[in-house]
């Protein structure tokens, strides 16, 4: 055993995907740690919110400020509500309004602004220009009215009483405040989903259940398989036809659509993530009963095991003792390949919407359901989805790399 | 080594397609908006976007290419391939020609006698010739038609024409006959010009829902005798076969025709011979030579095709529409500029089924959920803001629009509206109630049994969705297990229309949005008795709720004229929906919106142009009268 293991370990590719499964395993351990509290709730309202930090506009304005005159600033400002394109739509603009425009400097904002607050007219309406473009120049109008408001911001509160607005605070152009003062400050590696929810936090969660749904699959398919195999293989005759006539109509019929039938009928109340494992290892357990079989045909006539039968030996422990050992490095890897597909599968029902509640627990195939439903991959909200594809191609990527690690090992005709 | 060669190229071979699948993803996404940009400046002098515009326009034919320069896409209205023309019909799917209710019906084809306007809600002639008149005791109504108004076939249209569509929908059951048959006796052709609608009439000899003649004025379309005539003969006036007649040569009065339609589009071209190019009608021609709609696989589909100026008209929910020109730079853009972008009539709401008995018994309950729902997120999420706010228009029975806002004493209920996400409230509600959780599992029971309910809507309609998961989460935080249920439609559509039904506890439907009829028609939706235990009800009070007082009052409304007493009549209403709380709304919906894309052709109606013409898809009601001011653009 010590010996298998250390071979086991000696195999690059083993090693590789154990370490990959390894830290997966270790993030949805330890993140909750750092980032405690319920992975499903609500945190911000309306949909998508990039990834980034967020501060609280609020509390930072009740934060010290320290004073700063970092070069380069202003431009910055400026760049941000006045873009390249935007000066080129200014010129379109005066050209419209019949304003000569030859000896104007492009770069030149000031007399840019001087010119556009001298001839822009926000109810005209130039011949040919779309409503779109009206608009454009509506909103374009209003943050040049922002580049030229004053170096100072003021704060107002409504006072009770009166219904008066009383200065509370002149906010400058100067004024930084440290990050760290900021009483609310929220980082979201991953932005938020369709619902306001934390996408990194959720995600964490999502792996735990589709790793947990991808054991119990496995599980379950290599326990019935397994089990029907050696059956079959060891009995032969009758027992074996009706359990191969059995296995074979359940692999003639395709497994997925046998699934979706299944989760459908049984109801989304019912549909918890154990139960959609359950059916996931119900539906796929075929192939592993039918090499099963055949590896335990190929060993039944050895001569330790004839040695058992004769030694009357109950065919219960001949199984165990005599056969199960030998084929148990083949049921390891099929178990592997049986929770990968098993992730796999619960990824590809709930992205129909067959997958467990949404509201009680998260999983990899309903964080894609609903980004796919609210047009992630169309509106460019790419933290909904791509992460989560990431994470489940890890997962079966390290799944699979252990299993081609273990095949190395201990097939015989690809040992180095 | 070998394998490890083959290995290597097999490697090689997987990263080049995805490379290539990734690319092709890649090229997709910039040339959304670069198509757009070409056509985006309106200075250049000639951005006309079809590479084959008109010097020798090639003869169009039916199914082939359109001149992109005289034809208007639409998305969003036709789904699957046409069913018939049959315009006395059912059944038809036929979106682009014989569509809608009182609220705007799409006059492309067919033509109602009055367009109706939600921004003001005023009718305006269409094949009827000036107002309308009431007879005192509003027992009938008075119509003239115009004497410009024209058949396809030259014929003028009559009063006649009015009296036989009356007559053969009631004969046959069709649209018409099964909305108006109850509350229209009889259509009297006094003479060609002239027809005399007279209600039906109570016991009492009031008129049973004067309101419902109005809708008939805007909602009907009127087919010819001549036509029905042949039909009829046809089918040996069996009605099923009548309704069921393919209508292939079917009369028209509208402006445009079938030009061809199969699997893929539908197209209309424009009838010049059209009466209504008369002064006594709009003087000219609509602008557009084809009408043309693409039947697309999905809604997003759709969306794409707009983003790619495809499509100029597009009548679909688009969330984060802001998005399309602010990100995108896409010359797109909505009836209003700011949300809700377009004009929110109707209300989608959940409905509390009534056969539940711990929803029937317990009104505190009801409201408590009903409180502590957060409808702000709702509004943020589901429609991306696309709504008002409960803050801003707080709850009634009625919509936001200033006329039927200010149908009820707003002071008077005031202490009754909520704006939700108070689980505070709802908790102190509920506790003085005695519902409580006795057993210390976080759940409150009834009559010892747990508080467990559904929330219910069509699966793949994701705002609806989205709302329901937001119910479920409300009652977590107030003890109420609320777990959220997706059937398809197929299946929703029959069990919420059952009268009996059990299944769905909490379930989510539209009532009426705006028409000459309304609020009375919503108000009856919502707590009419009218609609209790009628079996496949699509007609209101889903959730059975009866109310004896409310009911009485209802029936008052239709022959109600004094203002001051029908305002107390809706306020005393409002006061028993929002006590009572039968069903709750959930958003303010854009019921009459659109997005044009304007890389083809512009001057689309926009909130601030002063031309009161509603973003009704340039087809329905009144705003098909955008169609005659459309221009190219450049």
């Amino acid at each position: 055993m010590k010996n298998t293991l250390r071979q086991v370990f000696h195999s690059s590719k083993f090693v590789g995907g154990f370490v990959i499964f390894m830290l997966l395993v270790l993030t949805m351990i330890i993140y909750p740690l750092i980032n405690p509290g319920n992975p499903l709730e609500q945190i911000g309202v309306g949909t998508f919110a990039e990834p980034g930090t967020y501060v609280s506009l609020y509390d930072s304005l009740s934060s010290p400020t320290e004073t700063m005159r970092l070069p380069g600033a202003d431009e910055k400002r400026l760049v941000r509500s006045l873009t390249g394109e935007d000066r080129v739509a200014m010129v379109e603009w005066f050209t419209a309004a019949g304003v000569p425009v030859d000896d104007l400097d492009m770069t030149d904002t000031d007399a840019m602004l001087d010119l556009w607050f001298a001839n822009y007219d926000v109810s005209a309406k130039p011949k040919g220009m779309t409503m779109a473009k009206r608009n454009y120049y509506q909103r374009l109008n209003n943050n040049l009215l922002d580049i030229r408001a004053g170096d100072t911001l003021i704060i107002a509160d409504k006072n009770d009483e009166t219904g008066e607005l009383e200065e509370k605070k002149q906010v400058n152009k100067t004024d930084y405040v440290n990050i760290g003062e900021v009483a609310n400050v929220k980082t979201l590696p991953l932005g938020t989903d369709n619902f306001g929810r934390d996408v990194l936090k959720q995600l964490v969660s999502a792996c735990g259940t589709s790793i947990r749904i991808g054991l119990v699959a496995g599980i379950v398919a290599t326990l019935i398989g397994l089990s029907l195999g050696l059956l079959a293989g060891y009995l032969g005759g009758i027992a074996d036809d009706l359990i191969m006539f059995i296995t074979n109509i359940f692999t003639v019929i395709p497994g997925f659509i046998l699934l979706i039938l299944i989760t459908n009928s049984v109801g989304q109340e019912q549909r918890g993530a154990t139960l959609v494992a359950v059916v996931i290892g119900l539906t796929s357990w075929t192939w592993t009963a039918r090499s099963v079989r055949s590896q335990v045909i190929s060993l039944r006539n050895r001569d330790h095991v004839n040695l058992s039968k004769l030694s009357g030996h109950s065919m219960v422990r001949i199984v165990l003792t005599d056969i199960l050992p030998y084929i148990a490095s083949y049921v390891v890897m099929a178990f592997i390949l049986q929770v990968s597909s098993g992730i796999l599968a619960e990824a590809q029902l709930s992205l129909l919407g067959l997958g467990p509640r949404t509201t009680t627990t998260a999983t990899l195939g309903l964080m894609m359901n609903w980004a796919m439903l609210y047009s992630a991959h169309t509106n460019g909200s790419w933290w909904a989805y791509f992460p989560v594809i990431l994470t489940i191609t890890l997962i079966s990527f390290s799944l699979n790399l252990m299993n081609t690690g273990l095949d190395q090992v201990f097939n015989p005709t690809l040992r180095d | 080594m070998k394998k490890k060669t083959i290995a290597l190229l097999l490697a090689l071979v997987m990263a080049l397609s995805l490379l290539a699948g990734c690319g092709g993803n890649d090229n997709q996404t910039p040339s959304t908006p670069d198509t757009p940009a070409t056509t985006d400046t309106p200075t250049t002098p000639d951005p006309t976007p079809d590479p084959e515009p008109a010097p020798e326009p090639e003869p169009t034919t039916p199914g082939g290419d359109l001149p992109r320069a005289e034809t208007l896409y639409f998305a969003g209205q036709q789904w699957g391939t046409v069913n018939s023309w049959n315009v006395i019909g059912t059944n038809q799917n036929n979106a682009m020609a014989i569509a809608g209710t009182a609220s705007g019906y799409r006059t492309l084809m067919f033509e109602t006698l009055y367009m109706y306007n939600p921004l003001d809600g005023k009718l305006t002639g269409l094949l009827a010739d000036g107002d309308y008149s009431w007879n005192a005791d509003q027992t009938e109504l008075t119509v003239k038609i115009k004497s410009a108004a024209k058949w396809s076939d030259g014929t003028p249209v009559t009063a006649g024409d009015v009296k036989r569509t009356f007559d053969i929908g009631v004969q046959i059951a069709n649209g018409t006959g099964s909305t108006y048959g109850a509350y229209i006796s009889e259509i009297v052709a006094q003479d060609d010009a002239t027809c005399i609608i007279k209600a039906a009439v109570n016991d009492a000899g009031q008129p049973k829902n004067p309101l419902k003649l109005l809708d008939f004025l805007s909602g009907t379309p009127i087919a010819q005798t001549a036509w029905i005539d042949k039909v009829v003969e046809r089918n040996g006036n069996d009605s099923v076969s009548i309704l069921n007649d393919a209508g292939d040569d079917v009369v028209w009065s509208g402006p445009y025709t079938r030009y061809y339609a199969d699997d893929q589009k539908v197209v209309f071209i424009r009838d010049d011979n059209y009466w209504g190019q008369d002064a006594s009608m709009w003087g000219k021609l609509p602008v557009p030579k084809y009408i043309a709609h693409t039947i697309y696989a999905d809604n997003p589909a759709g969306e794409n095709a707009l983003k790619a100026g495809e499509v100029d008209v597009c009548q679909q929910f688009i969330g984060n529409i802001q998005d399309l020109w602010l990100k995108d730079g896409l010359p797109i853009s909505t009836f209003y500029q700011e949300a809700p972008y377009g004009v929110c009539l109707t209300m989608p709401t959940a409905w509390y089924n009534m056969n539940i008995p711990v929803l029937a018994e317990n009104p505190a309950l009801r409201k408590a959920i009903a409180m502590a729902v957060d409808y702000d997120s709702i509004i943020a999420n589901a429609m991306t803001n696309q709504s008002p706010s409960f803050a801003d228009v707080p709850r009634s029975l009625m919509n936001p629009t200033d006329g039927e806002q200010a149908l009820y004493d707003h002071a008077a209920v005031k202490d009754l509206q909520w704006t939700g996400n108070d689980a505070d409230g709802a908790n102190a509600l509920l506790d003085e109630a005695g519902l409580v959780d006795t057993d210390g599992d976080g759940i409150r029971e009834w009559n010892g049994e747990k508080i467990s309910l559904n929330a219910c809507c069509p699966n793949g309609w994701t705002d609806w969705q989205a709302s329901m998961e937001i119910v479920a989460a409300a009652g977590e935080k107030i003890g109420i297990e609320i777990t959220t249920n997706y059937p398809e439609y197929s299946i929703y559509q029959t069990v919420f229309t059952d009268p009996a039904q059990t299944e769905y506890q909490i379930f989510m439907w539209s009532p009426e949005a705006a028409s000459p009829s309304n609020p009375w028609q919503r108000v009856n939706q919502f707590l009419g008795k009218e609609y209790v235990g009628v079996s496949n009800n699509w007609s209101g009070n889903w959730g059975q709720y009866v109310n004896d007082e409310a009911d009485e009052l209802i029936l008052k409304i239709p022959t109600t004229t004094d203002e001051n007493e029908l305002k107390d009549i809706y306020t005393r209403l409002t006061e028993i929906y929002l006590t009572e709380v039968p069903s709750f709304s959930l958003m303010y919906r854009p019921s009459v919106f659109h997005a044009v894309n304007e890389s083809v052709w512009t001057n689309f109606p926009s909130g601030d142009d002063g031309r009161g013409i509603p973003p009704m898809d340039c087809t329905d009601g009144y705003g098909i009268a955008a169609l005659y001011d459309l221009e190219l653009v450049g």
